[in-house]
């Protein structure tokens, strides 16, 4: 097992250099660089010459092989610069927003599973009956439905019916949990709804499939009560591939959290790296989608240990 | 040719300038004079919301208005608009100024004791610095405004507390100029070492203002509290907090929710007029130094040749266009000439109507096919193939460029040209910009203010910094220069008349609209005097809060 995680670790840091050399070039190909946005050319015309300037002080002037290499050194010394547009060094930046994020996926995600799971067991163990029709209809809602509407939608009937709307000041998760968790419910909410439609539809459809296996009609004719052969025998081996679908889609989750959190103005990762992005911030680019890489590819290796522990024929004997 | 004593007493105002020719006169100034109806009170904290973080605290190299609201409590100019009357300067740091007999020469006396946040005091030599900060940036500096002070040839301090500038011709409107809200006077001693590794005044602010940054956090927060050591009258609040809320709508819900008390920059007609059925709030739309203008390359053939810049200008509906696009884009005014909506500049219907396709602006009565027909038969006179591609590249995130864009797109069409909108985001869009690198553009051009010398010198001089289309010629340039020195109003009047007639027969630039920024507030909120320019009365020292 060891080795088998070294091996996907091996995997995931060849991922991750890639990953960071594709970003690192395509911010450079891109038209418009930092020093045109630093300039703020949108006032008017700037002259070559200060372009050029403004250039060579942030070191833009270099061969981009020569600029890769040092920003790749500085990585590998856990260093990921200074954002040009805060002034601030990057890891500090993502440290004080990353909490938000992961918090509103957290809860995203508890929301999605905690209730789109059981209502995708009661869909198929009710078949055909209005009530699946009705979770049907709405999970197909919750997949349609943008995250950004269903927050526009959120912040403007709360506002309307309860003259409530989003707080100006986010309370860390650590210092008041309750209230942490009051807040952020609404852009949890709002970006939950969609991995909540897709989960409880994967849930029925596996449901669907299981409930009509051999073991499943055994366990019936053993006397079983139906919740136990339901929830036990069948959901315990149908979830696996809702366990696949929930690791993408939390990993997934923090690059559609861009949109929410600028909704909501809830100062996260998403609204850092859209800002970065339009604003040419290099070093904040950069480092952030390094770091959502990263959570993508420690992500998958959770879930496939994940697998072992869920299904024993998946483990991998001496691997 | 300048009285030196003739308004002593009087505060300078935009009207005197254009009634007397007073702007450069010796002038003692008034204070500012709030009119209020009630007594206002003292404390509180104003939150303040407008579209997001400033990219960074150095006025002197910004363009927007996000880092100018942050700015402006905190900084101080030379004189200031009066908070009550858009049209009149009042002391600032400048207690009183001196103009020369030939108007070349103006001595600034600055007050005595003025201190920075940091404690220093305020000397000549800040004030000489800034001004040549703006004028010539330092290595690695940009300064937008630099155009404005174009006209200074040196700066220099005489003893601690008088400036003395001079100037490379007379200027009615330099006091104006100089103290453009943007045009703050740092403190040297600060900003020199940063500006000299390149870096300038972008991560602090140091300032002589009413209020002192006290907290910025990227995404949440910028606050700053009342300056005790203000050298004017103390502020009424004890604290502003800004907020980088993005969207319009959260932005309004925010403050239907009580979580702000103000928020700024709402293009959009029907987040307002939301806002306007809400019994305690106050709306309002207010025009400001801001025209959406149709650029073409000049360096780029067909657009090199005048009858195809006229035939596109003939193509518009301008009347179509305002309303249309005016909702979406805050392009609600439109004016007859180059100055703003309702300038004392402004030309007769009749003149207007010579230029084409400007007889389709609202009320005037023009008949669009037949401009359309005309454009046809220009194009093919120029020799431009029907179905000429024209590709608009056009700013994504802001209304004014791409919902004008995506108009003027549909509006070419009827002409016979193959006009397409190719929607970039800001960075893609001015690389290609600075670059010259389009056909035909939409764009949206927000001005230092609205005096003759702002409006004609940045907007439409080949020099002014705004030339996008890349047109040259000297005698649209020195018909500016020639007005701009003229002492005599009546004289200005005619030579500004002429600006605007020589310019408009160009097509160098077409105008299509001016936008007015939308602002809303609580009741609450009172001593602020909504101005017909963005920037202006952000100082905020006159706010008070009524509950």
């Amino acid at each position: 097992m060891l080795a088998y995680i070294a091996q996907r670790l091996m995997t995931g840091f060849v991922t991750l250099f890639a990953v960071a050399a594709i970003v690192f070039l395509v911010m450079r190909v891109i038209p418009g660089d930092a020093a045109v946005m630093m300039t703020g050319a949108g006032a008017g015309v700037v002259s070559d010459e200060e372009l050029a300037q403004v250039r060579k002080k942030l070191g833009l002037d270099r061969a981009i092989p020569i600029q890769f290499a040092d920003w790749a050194g500085d990585v590998a010394r856990l260093d990921l610069g200074t954002s040009l547009r805060t002034g601030n060094p990057v890891i500090n930046d993502v440290a004080r927003r990353f909490p938000y994020t992961l918090q509103i996926v957290i809860m995203a995600m508890v929301l999605a599973v905690g209730i789109g799971v059981p209502i995708g067991v009661i869909a198929a163990r009710f078949m055909g009956t209005g009530l699946d029709r009705a979770i049907q209809a709405f999970s197909i809602a919750g997949l349609a439905a943008p995250s950004f509407w269903v927050g526009l939608l959120l912040i403007l009937g709360l506002v309307k019916y309860f003259n409530w709307s989003a707080p100006l000041f986010w309370e860390p998760f650590w210092i008041s949990p309750l209230k942490s968790m009051s807040q952020l419910i609404w852009p949890a909410v709002a970006v939950g709804l969609r991995q909540l439609a897709l989960i409880a539809r994967m849930t029925r459809s596996i449901m669907l499939e299981v409930l009509g296996e051999d073991y499943i009609r055994t366990a019936r004719a053993k006397g079983l009560s139906e919740w136990t052969v339901v929830f036990h025998h069948g959901l315990r081996n149908g979830l696996l591939p809702v366990v696949t679908l929930v690791g993408f889609e939390f990993a997934a989750l923090f690059g559609g959290l861009i949109i929410t959190e600028t909704v909501f103005s809830v100062p996260g990762l998403g609204q850092y790296v859209v800002t970065s992005i339009l604003a040419r911030d290099y070093p904040a680019a950069q480092g952030i989608v390094l770091i959502l890489a990263s959570i993508v590819v420690l992500g998958n290796l959770a879930i496939d240990l994940l697998y072992g522990w869920l299904d024993p024929r998946t483990r991998l004997q001496g691997a | 040719m300048y009285p030196r004593d003739a308004f002593k007493t009087r505060a300078v105002t935009r009207r005197t300038m254009l009634a007397t020719g007073a702007s450069a006169l010796a002038l003692s100034l008034s204070a500012p004079s709030m009119a209020l109806a009630q007594t206002p009170k003292r404390g509180g904290t104003l939150r303040i919301s407008n579209g997001g973080d400033p990219p960074d605290f150095d006025l002197h190299q910004s363009a927007t208005y996000l880092t100018q609201f942050v700015g402006a409590p905190c900084y101080s100019t030379l004189l200031r608009i009066d908070p009550s009357d858009y049209n009149k300067l009042v002391p600032d740091l400048a207690e009183k100024y001196d103009v020369s007999a030939d108007g070349k020469t103006v001595t600034f006396k600055l007050r005595s004791g003025v201190l920075f946040h940091n404690g220093m005091t305020l000397t000549a030599e800040d004030v000489v610095y800034s001004l040549d900060r703006i004028r010539k940036p330092p290595a690695g500096l940009v300064s937008p405004r630099k155009g404005l002070l174009g006209n200074i040839t040196n700066v220099k301090a005489v003893g601690d507390l008088t400036v003395v500038i001079t100037l490379a011709q007379a200027q009615l409107d330099f006091p104006f100029l100089v103290s453009n809200p943007y045009n703050v006077i740092l403190c040297k001693k600060v900003a020199e070492p940063l500006d000299a590794q390149g870096q300038g005044m972008k991560r602090q602010i140091v300032g002589t203002g009413p209020f002192k940054l006290t907290q910025a956090v990227d995404g949440q927060i910028y606050e700053m509290e009342r300056f005790d050591k203000y050298f004017g009258k103390a502020a009424y609040l004890d604290k502003l907090q800004f907020f980088p809320i993005k969207g319009e709508i959260e932005r309004s819900a925010a403050l239907q929710g009580k979580r702000i008390d103000a928020c700024f920059f709402f293009p959009n007609e029907s987040v307002l007029s939301t806002l306007r059925k809400v019994p305690d709030i106050t709306e309002l739309r207010r025009p400001t130094p801001t025209f959406i203008n149709l650029i073409p390359n000049v360096k780029m053939k067909p657009f090199d040749d005048p009858r195809v810049r006229e035939a596109i200008s003939l193509a518009i509906d301008r009347d179509a266009f305002i309303k249309t696009v005016g909702p979406l884009a805050g392009a609600a005014f439109h004016s007859k000439g180059l100055m703003l909506p309702g300038s004392p500049y402004s030309l007769s219907d009749t003149e207007v109507k010579q230029f084409g396709g400007y007889d389709t602006l609202p009320g005037m009565g023009g008949n669009v096919a037949a401009n359309r027909q005309k454009a046809m038969t220009l194009l093919e006179q120029a020799g431009v193939p029907k179905g000429f591609k024209v590709v608009m590249i056009a700013r994504g995130d802001v209304p004014a460029f791409r919902d004008s864009s995506i108009n003027i797109a549909a509006q070419l069409k009827t002409i016979g040209l193959d006009a397409s909108v190719d929607i970039r985001d800001a960075g893609a869009f001015y690389a290609a910009e600075n670059k010259g690198d389009f056909q035909l553009i939409a764009h949206s051009v927000a001005l230092s203010g609205s005096l003759p010398d702002q409006i004609l010198g940045e907007g439409y001089t080949s020099f002014g910094g705004r030339n996008y289309g890349q047109w040259k010629d000297d005698s649209i340039d020195d018909r500016f220069r020639a007005q701009s020195a003229e002492p005599d109003p009546d004289k200005r009047k005619k030579l500004i008349h002429d600006f605007q007639i020589a310019f408009l027969k160009t097509y160098f630039q077409i105008n299509l609209a001016w936008v007015g920024y939308g602002a809303a507030h609580s009741k609450s909120v009172k001593g602020w005097n909504a101005m017909p320019d963005l920037y202006a009365n952000m100082q905020m020292d006159t706010v008070w809060l009524d509950s």
